[in-house]
């Protein structure tokens, strides 16, 4: 990753990073676009994701690969028993394709991506203007790559399960005689387990020889990490709610002695539904 | 302070502290950082790339005296940013060549780098139309690059040309039975460069009848030139629902041996009931890998050593039971020497056990 666009990465979390702070204190707005979900509702959001993905896995190639993307994503907000601590569940899940070349365009490389999040929320802050939404959270994120110029190791997959926390602030506000809803969401894993291969460790061998055990990594933001900012703004329309967001997500790690880093920025376009739902045993 | 207050110093603070881990998020390591698409760039990835991955540095210095830094600064002199893209790959395919091995490429899109003085410094001993004449026109395929038939004097004769595909139990099974009164069979492998290791591990484990440690490998677990895994028992188990060979075998190899079939040389030799037969194999005993340069040229690697069951590097081939070279005066004859010598072999086996 060169340093221009780590300095833009870095800039676009600063900005994230303020409209989850700043904006449920300083801004002025009313009402009911997006409300949290009472005990037994559930409110979802299917969306379809299109945008660019970046890819570097050295266990494959020096060489960084970039390309469009598409994908899924599916986001769902539950209501717990309201006296909890944690009194919302919200499950955030993708799956992204991206065919990628590298910059010389001559090599190319197939990326399937997907990631489910779990967070238990505690509202820190909620009122009419907005919900600040805080809480642990259970993470898994898998990256497998096909690289077509690699003959003899083409497929390299990496991926994590970890705990960690989530922040979550839905700000409301009007637009003339519209009420409209901006999401902020950031996800980020602590501590887990990770999978890679041990270094140079071909796949034949690991299979082979059942030697699962040394491509899995005790991980930590130290040697893992991966973030997940999303930010959406919700629209009525003649009865329904639309969701349009941007979505980026960065997963980095360094285990087994080889690193990773890949990064999606996508727009998603989705429907919003409310609906009642069974009692969760929590 | 009210609890409002106390509320937004709290989201603040815990805001912050994501912030500095997002920051430093992007800060990666500078070991991690792309060369630049430069001549001066190419070079140092490329050979970088192999310092931290190539496996047989040690075995290399040992045996052709190749000193991995001395290679670096002796080809960096001929290094120049105006240097053409041709020059550049001829100076980097020179600077890998040094290592001798079958397995280290370069691959641009005009040219498959390669240094393949383990096979070409050494007489070929082999002659794919004498090879033919013995095959006739009425073999059978039994796969991609397998191809069998009964000699004369009741011996088998399969040709494996390659182990770019795996043949199939029902073919294998076909083979069998059709050779099933055989004395004896003789599988030529020569100029086999290889393919995939399944392919050679499924073949030869239709000619034991028990589970045989054929030898040992390990992988890299680290940049540094010694950073290898522990040793792995490599076992064969024989084909238990197929049918299995267990009258004698004799292999014919020679220097066009190569990777898998390098492998299946060392595999074959671990059974009683097989005889290898000519020259020494070309090796290429490191499984490889690849990576690219920033300027999208493939490099290839040699990345997991193997070892026969005696625990010696097979990189540098296998050696025969049986040392044989092709006879001229056979060849002007239109006579294969490894394939007379390997019948006679067989039938001289059939009279004295």
């Amino acid at each position: 990753m060169t340093d221009s666009s780590r300095c833009s990465d870095l800039s676009l979390s600063v900005v994230l990073a303020v409209l989850l702070t700043v904006l449920p204190v300083r801004v002025s707005g009313q009402q009911t676009v997006w409300d949290l979900p009472q005990y037994k509702e559930t409110v979802s959001c299917t969306s379809v994701m299109a945008g660019n993905m970046i890819a570097r896995d050295t266990y494959l190639s020096a060489s960084r690969y970039d390309g469009w993307a598409v994908g899924f994503e599916n986001d769902r907000w539950t209501g717990y028993r309201p006296y909890r601590l944690f009194c919302y569940g919200r499950s955030y899940s993708t799956l992204l394709f991206s065919p990628m070349n590298n910059r010389n365009g001559g090599g190319s490389t197939l990326g399937l991506g997907g990631a489910y999040h779990h967070a238990f929320l505690w509202p820190a802050i909620s009122c009419s203007m907005c919900d600040l939404l805080i809480g642990p959270a259970v993470m898994t994120d898998f990256d497998v790559f096909y690289n077509q110029q690699n003959s003899n190791n083409p497929v390299n997959g990496s991926g994590y399960l970890a705990g960690g926390v989530s922040v979550d602030n839905t700000f409301r506000f009007r637009v003339l005689r519209y009420n409209m809803a901006l999401q902020a969401s950031l996800y980020l894993p602590l501590a887990g387990v990770g999978f890679a291969p041990d270094y140079d460790q071909p796949y034949y061998f690991m299979y082979k020889d059942s030697e699962y055990g040394r491509a899995l990594h005790f991980v930590t933001p130290f040697n893992n990490k991966a973030i997940t900012h999303q930010v959406a703004l919700v629209l009525p329309f003649r009865g329904n709610r639309f969701r349009i967001g941007y979505s980026i997500d960065y997963y980095s790690n360094r285990l087994g002695g080889h690193s990773r880093n890949i990064g999606s920025g996508m727009l998603t376009i989705g429907c919003a539904f409310r609906y009642q739902s069974k009692e969760w045993a929590l | 302070m009210n609890s409002k207050t106390r509320n937004r110093i709290f989201v603040i603070a815990a805001t912050a502290m994501m912030l500095i881990t997002i920051g430093c998020s992007w800060n990666e390591e500078k070991k991690d950082l792309e060369y630049s698409d430069t001549p001066q760039g190419n070079f140092m990835a490329l050979w970088k790339i192999m310092d931290e991955r190539y496996c047989f540095f040690d075995l290399k210095k040992e045996r052709l005296g190749v000193d991995w830094s001395e290679v670096r600064d002796r080809y960096a002199a001929s290094i120049s940013d105006g240097m053409s893209d041709r020059a550049l790959f001829e100076v980097l395919c020179g600077m890998i060549g040094e290592l001798r091995d079958g397995h280290v490429n370069l691959v641009s899109s005009y040219d498959y780098g390669r240094n393949w003085a383990w096979k070409t410094d050494y007489p070929a001993n082999y002659s794919k139309d004498i090879r033919d004449r013995y095959l006739g026109d009425d073999y059978i395929i039994a796969g991609n690059g397998y191809y069998y038939r009964v000699l004369d004097d009741n011996i088998g004769y399969l040709v494996v040309e390659s182990f770019g595909s795996a043949t199939s139990s029902g073919r294998l099974n076909v083979m069998f039975n059709n050779m099933a009164l055989c004395n004896g069979l003789i599988i030529d492998i020569r100029d086999n460069g290889g393919g995939d290791l399944r392919a050679a591990e499924f073949l030869a484990s239709h000619f034991t009848e028990k589970t045989v440690t054929v030898g040992y490998y390990c992988y890299k677990n680290g940049p540094g030139h010694n950073d290898f895994s522990r040793l792995y028992r490599n076992e064969l188990s024989p084909a238990r629902y197929d049918l299995r060979w267990i009258k004698p075998v004799v292999l014919l190899t020679n220097r066009g041996c190569f990777s898998s079939a390098n492998d299946f040389a060392f595999t074959m030799k671990s059974f009683e009931n097989v005889t290898l037969m000519g020259d020494t194999t070309g090796g290429g005993g490191g499984m490889p890998m690849s990576s690219e340069l920033p300027n999208g040229w493939v490099v290839r690697f040699s990345s997991a050593p193997s070892f026969d069951a005696d625990m010696n590097h097979v990189e540098f081939g296998i050696a025969p039971d049986i040392r044989l070279d092709m006879d001229d005066d056979d060849i002007k004859a239109g006579k294969d020497t490894y394939i007379e010598r390997a019948r006679k072999f067989i039938n001289d086996k059939l009279v004295n056990p």
